[in-house]
């Protein structure tokens, strides 16, 4: 083992600087602009330019501190452990063992590209905050980038040396897994359109400009009475809708443009135990996701997508932590039909049938009826307040009712073995997959109403990142979630006598 | 207790109102009883009917709880996803003599609220060698 002592890349400092840098935008432009730019005449040049001389200050303070953070930075591997030490004025040490590190992520940023660099982030199961990563090297060298790797394997084989004797076999393969690299998926050009332009940001986008017109449609009846402001509304009305599809199409332009940059040549790869997903078009990202940490594999639908046989795979993992460590996107956009292959390669021993029991027809109100509660006094108020036009919210209804009964109908369960198959539908239609012994806890509800109906709703909880995920079905047979839990309960009980 | 603070609170603002502006009296009597009969739900009876439904159960393999006042809840978690127990008491509690106790498993907390503090302790200590013997199945 190589007592070496590496040092990062020196772009480090000039990223480090940057960073502060951004961070510190704010209260430098306010500090610039309150004070620089009122001429106080004191006729003394330093207290005229105090400000543009404390900014100075400021500056070179930052690139003396990034130079000295990356002067400080080492990182080495000692007896099976990768061992940071760094720290501008309190010197931090911090030591990961191998076996702790559950996977490296590269990311290459723009400063990154032409030297041939890479970021790394070293990410273990419980990382202590969730936005932060264990340790990250802010640039190193590709060939560094391997060198780790390789010091990691290497300490693991040798780990896995010692009981070789008992479990040959397994061991070989193993390795000859190891080396395998499969490649699963990839995005083309086409999917990333079709990912931008079924996105939800969209949605959001086109139903704000939706609004937009409608208010704008709602004002000429009161206007129709001068027929000259008429002439001019409406003409002004033809400009606005230029105007609000040239934005729309400049929104959509700037949704697959941001597409582009962070989903470009997006591949998902298996690598012996590993998930490998590599995308981005600046900033490549790779990401690497160990099979055992996979806690549930989703698949979601929106409603736009599922009109056109489109889904989107999600899956969540229990390390790394915040929000883009837990919950994956797998297959950012896959064609339905195409999802059960990718996926059988990659979990092979999920049950990928569609879930078949549907819910009972008596449980259909409890999807639309808790919504009169708020309901019944909007519409009564806004019928109140604006009398006519108050009436069409009463249209309302029948929407609420439509979509309760939508997601009554798209709701199901299934039991496969050691497995729990539930789609239930927000807005969007989910199947999640769930293995039992990923299931962290199960918890069955029901109110008195559905007590008399028999019918209840189950909620099965996972570990996803350092919170958690609800896949819930809502008002389902009351016998079939107990089936489920007595599923839940039993094959535990049974193990134990096994022993 | 709080919300019925803070009705009191609005309660005696609508009055002081009323009197102010020489408001109709019937005012008064519906805000006497809205807090009344707020109290009376919120202080007396609905914890009293959630203490009543209060259901914990530790097995060998796995814990049950029930509990809920409009929607009842019944929730399982196995013992070999328990990942630690705590116990925990405020003054209050210490002065009744109560603690409360926490299971966690890698993705949810679940609390049984004021059980009696050897009884808390005592099933702390069960849960922690229960979950320490349990092995992973699947």
């Amino acid at each position: 083992m190589s007592n070496n002592r590496y040092k990062l890349h020196w772009i480090t400092a000039v990223i480090e600087v940057l960073k502060t840098l951004k961070e510190m935008i704010i209260p430098l432009v306010v500090l610039v602009f309150a004070n620089g730019l009122k001429d106080l005449g004191t006729g003394k040049w330093y207290i005229d330019y105090a400000s543009f001389i404390i900014f100075g200050i400021l500056i070179v303070t930052f690139f003396i501190t990034g130079v000295i953070k990356w002067k400080r930075f080492e990182y080495w591997f000692e007896e099976d452990e990768l061992r940071i030490e760094y720290g501008l004025f309190v010197k931090k040490k911090r030591y990961i063992p191998f076996d702790r590190i559950q996977s490296l992520d590269y990311t290459e940023g723009i400063l990154h590209r032409p030297l041939k660099l890479v970021k790394v982030k070293v990410e273990t199961a419980g990382s202590s905050s969730a936005k932060k990563s264990e340790a990250e090297l802010t640039a190193i060298t590709k060939d560094a980038a391997k060198r780790i790797e390789m010091e990691i394997a290497e300490a693991k084989n040798r780990r896995k040396a010692i009981p070789v004797e008992q479990s040959e076999l397994v061991e070989e393969l193993r390795i000859e897994e190891s080396v395998q690299v499969k490649s699963i998926f990839a995005l083309s050009a086409k999917d990333l359109f079709i990912l931008a332009t079924t996105s939800g940001g969209i949605g959001v986008i086109l139903s704000g400009a939706a609004i937009f017109l409608s208010q704008f449609s709602e004002m000429i009846p009161f206007e129709w009475m001068y027929e000259e402001v008429s002439g001019f509304i409406k003409y002004g009305l033809v400009i606005v809708a230029i105007v609000v599809f040239l934005g729309f199409v400049v929104v959509w332009g700037l949704s697959v443009a941001m597409t582009f940059l962070s989903y470009y040549g997006f591949s998902v790869a298996l690598e012996g135990q590993d998930i490998v997903i590599a995308r981005g078009l600046l900033e490549k990202k790779r990401m690497t996701v160990p099979l055992n940490r996979v806690q549930s594999v989703r698949i979601v639908e929106n409603p736009v997508r599922q009109l056109f046989g489109y889904a989107a795979v999600v899956i969540d993992s229990a390390g790394g932590g915040g929000a883009e460590g837990a919950k994956i996107n797998l297959f950012p956009l896959v064609k339905k039909a195409a999802i059960n292959g990718s996926l059988q390669e990659i979990f092979p021993e999920l049950v990928l049938d569609e879930p078949n029991n549907k819910l009972p027809v008596r449980g259909k109100r409890f999807y639309y009826r808790i919504d009169f509660l708020w309901m019944a006094p909007t519409v009564g108020a806004l019928i109140y307040f604006f009398f006519p036009y108050g009436l069409l919210s009463l249209f309302i209804i029948p929407v609420i009712i439509l979509f309760g009964l939508w997601q009554h109908r798209s709701a199901a369960y299934k039991i496969a073995g050691n497995q729990l198959t539930v789609r239930f539908r927000g807005f969007s239609l989910q199947t999640t997959f769930l293995m039992k012994k990923r299931i962290q806890s199960m918890e069955m509800k029901q109110n008195y109403f559905h007590k008399r109906k028999h019918v209840a709703t189950l909620a099965t909880s996972i570990k996803s990142g350092m919170g958690s995920f609800r896949a819930q079905v809502f008002h389902m047979e009351e016998s079939e979630a107990e089936r489920i839990l007595s599923w839940y309960e039993k094959s535990i009980n049974k193990k134990e006598q096994q022993e | 207790m709080m919300q019925t603070a803070i009705l009191l609170v609005i309660a005696i603002g609508a009055g002081v109102l009323v009197y102010l502006f020489d408001g109709p009296w019937w005012i008064y009597v519906i805000a006497t009883v809205a807090v009344l009969l707020f109290a009376y739900l919120f202080v007396y009876l609905f914890p009293k009917v959630r203490w009543v439904r209060w259901r914990y159960e530790v097995r060998e393999s796995e814990i049950e709880l029930q509990h809920g006042l409009f929607i009842v809840k019944r929730t399982l978690i196995p013992m070999v996803r328990v990942q630690h127990v705590d116990t925990a008491q405020g003054p209050i509690l210490r002065k009744y003599n109560l603690a409360e106790i926490t299971i966690s498993t890698a993705a949810t907390n679940h609390t049984i609220p004021a059980l009696i503090t050897e009884e808390a302790d005592d099933l702390r200590g069960r849960i922690s060698v229960l979950a320490r013997v349990a092995v992973d199945d699947v």
